[in-house]
């Protein structure tokens, strides 16, 4: 039976075909028909925006979430025009890391940002954002992060699985992919990346003034501000298609954090059955209508832990697309506990949506736990429980 | 770690029960800090009624957004004698994004004088409230200090929240003395765990069956110095494990041999031409 010998010693067109690969680094499988990605003289169905890709199963566009294990997880990456739903850790320590590589990812491709916080001001959460590993050192990265890995359980040796015993542990994936990059979460962004980049933030206190009453509305007034903001940025820049004959068209990576926390207005945490309860609910159901006619993608952390009332987290994952929920173990019992020792916290997938689809791209695994290796996040399989 | 508290800046919460109190620490705090002390007193005369004070708008947040526009640039501590208090006469989202307005001022709007470090000491009577608002406050508290004790000693467990940083706790036993000084201690004198398991055996499973799953020693022996088949040496194992220059994948090694037609029109050999 043939085998492909990569030592370069098989026939002619082995050689041509490994070759063309390196070239276009995808695969080593020629597709047949247009290409679907990177041309611009494609066909007027398919949209060619850097830093997308349409998915393998249904051709909805999608964009990295700045976490190539996490694009996996997803089905292939997040898609335009929904909504990621980050379910905070205890002590906000992981969620932000995951918000920060979604907007250096945005930067990387050259994308529109728009940071909304209540917290900190959205120029200090830009400069913290987390240095790409591009691609000439990122595979040194790699190699030493493996080695390190590797060195404590390199002296268990196999004796009949011997050939197995120099793979590395783990689904690396393609180094220089253009879709979806690595990040050290180290170092920061280099400052000419940030300037470079067209951002818009929006900080709460600032477009809020203090002696504000508050009318008997149905949403707070923070959200309210918020929702006029991302519509205005929208509408004047063009992402909701309304002047196609202009220069590229570009994606809009909207990050919100800490959504729901009393520094937003909001009384969800603080009371069972506030005076505004449905505020965030009216919230998340209006920004979706606004995602879904234009083309952007939107981050959101929530600190569901503090959420009084549980039927209305129920009712925040039904109006959000993707939610992601992060449990660490810092404090909890399962920190001294032997079996996840490798570990920092649990990943729990609990809603990946349906878009023009009967079923969703569901992985099949369900036990996903996550570490903060000294530079990179990864997301692992976790086979003890 | 307890005396040093104030030197982090940010919202300090003291949570404190019935059991044990925390204003005498919250007193000792200040004793600590103060070099320059100011006092505001809310509580006689919350409205003002009297019009004995110089008349500060807005009550106690409005004095708390005074302190935000002043223009003083040394680090000043924030006392606030009952969080409790405010938290029952004033919504708990404005008193959120007042403590944070506070106790956040890198840069506030409209001065141009480097502003100082500034801590916000509040004293929390968490029996009062429901777990929201004492989990709202302690999510933006950048220190929480939870008093609790044994047997007439008094401890206080303080978790540290830095910025992107794994949250440190440490538990300090203190005392206070009557004239609001600070005594750090030791624990008091250790006892025996009260729960301390009675040491059970691990239940060994292979002991009690049928069959016999134990190796003795000569037998181990045996099976460790058997030879598989397929084994190579080991010179022969590291001159094949070793990486090839250039090739960090795994490869198949494979020779054709004479059946084999690579032909890759026909690669299954069954056409029939």
């Amino acid at each position: 039976m043939a085998a492909v010998a990569t030592c370069g010693s098989g026939a002619g067109t082995t050689g041509s075909a490994v070759a063309t690969a390196s070239k276009s680094n995808v695969t080593s499988f020629q597709r047949r028909g247009p290409r679907a990605s990177g041309t611009n003289d494609s066909g007027p169905r398919l949209v060619s925006i850097a830093g997308t890709r349409p998915s393998v199963r249904n051709g909805q566009l999608l964009v990295s979430t700045g976490l190539p294990a996490l694009d996996q997880l997803l089905g292939g990456g997040l898609a335009i025009g929904t909504v990621l739903l980050i379910e905070e850790d205890k002590y906000n320590i992981y969620s932000p890391l995951l918000f920060k590589c979604f907007l250096a990812e945005g930067i990387v491709n050259g994308h529109t940002l728009l940071v909304a916080s209540a917290k900190e001001d959205p120029a200090n959460i830009l400069q913290e954002l987390p240095a790409p590993l591009l691609d000439d050192n990122s595979k040194k990265e790699f190699d030493e992060d493996v080695y390190n890995h590797k060195t404590p359980e390199s002296n268990i040796k196999m004796k009949i699985a011997w050939r197995y015993q120099l793979l590395p542990k783990m689904e690396i994936g393609p180094v220089s992919s253009r879709f979806g990059h690595y990040y050290d979460a180290s170092k920061r962004i280099p400052q000419e990346l940030i300037e470079a980049s067209n951002w818009h933030g929006f900080f709460l206190p600032e477009k809020i003034s203090s002696t504000l009453k508050v009318e008997p509305c149905s949403l707070t007034p923070g959200y309210i501000k918020l929702l006029q903001f991302i519509q205005n940025i929208i509408y004047e820049e063009r992402f909701d298609g309304s002047n196609p004959q202009k220069k590229q068209r570009n994606v809009l990576r909207i990050g919100i954090q800490n959504l729901g926390s009393p520094l937003w207005g909001d009384d969800i945490c603080c009371a069972e059955n506030g005076s505004n309860s449905h505020s965030l609910t009216k919230f998340l159901y209006v920004l979706r209508g606004l995602l879904r006619t234009s083309l952007s993608a939107c981050i959101i952390t929530m600190p569901t832990h503090l959420i009084q009332n549980k039927a209305i987290i129920a009712r925040i994952t039904n109006l959000s697309d993707t939610v992601i929920g992060l449990e660490s173990f810092i404090g909890s019992e399962r920190e001294t506990n032997p079996l996840y020792k490798d570990y920092h916290g649990l990943i729990h997938i609990r809603q990946i949506p349906r878009l023009n689809n009967l079923i969703c791209d569901e992985s099949d695994v369900k036990d996903l736990a996550f570490k903060l290796k000294r530079k990179l996040f990864t997301i692992e399989v976790d086979f003890i429980s | 770690m307890l005396d040093s508290l104030l030197s982090f800046g940010g919202l300090v919460l003291l949570r404190d029960s019935v059991e044990w109190e925390g204003r005498s620490l919250l007193k000792a705090l200040v004793k600590k800090s103060a070099l320059w002390l100011v006092y505001h007193d809310f509580f006689r005369d919350p409205l003002n009624w009297s019009k004995t004070e110089e008349a500060l708008p807005g009550g106690p947040l409005g004095a708390l957004r005074a302190i935000c526009k002043r223009t003083d640039p040394g680090p000043i501590t924030i006392a606030l004698d009952s969080l409790s208090w405010l938290l029952l006469h004033l919504p708990c989202t404005t008193l959120c994004q007042a403590l944070h307005a506070v106790s956040h001022q890198d840069s506030c709007p409209g001065d141009s004088f480097p502003v100082g470090k500034v801590s916000v000491l509040g004293l929390l009577h968490e029996e009062l409230h429901g777990p929201g608002p004492v989990g709202a406050l302690s999510s933006l508290a950048q220190t929480e200090v939870t008093l609790g004790g044994t047997k007439g000693q008094a401890s206080a467990h303080i978790l540290c929240r830095r910025p992107r940083q794994r949250p440190t706790d440490q538990t300090q036993w203190f005392s206070i003395f009557p004239d609001f000084s600070l005594d750090l201690q030791e624990g008091p004198s250790v006892e025996s765990q009260p729960y301390s398991d009675p040491h059970i055996p691990p239940v060994d499973p292979t002991t009690h069956l049928t069959f016999n799953l134990h190796l003795s020693k000569k037998e181990r022996e045996a099976k460790d110095s058997l030879i598989l088949p397929f084994q190579f040496s080991s010179e022969k194992q590291q001159a094949l494990l070793r990486p090839r220059p250039g090739q960090a994948t795994s490869h198949i090694f494979y020779e054709p041999d004479a059946y084999d037609d690579l032909d890759q029109e026909d690669p299954d050999d069954d056409l029939d031409i």
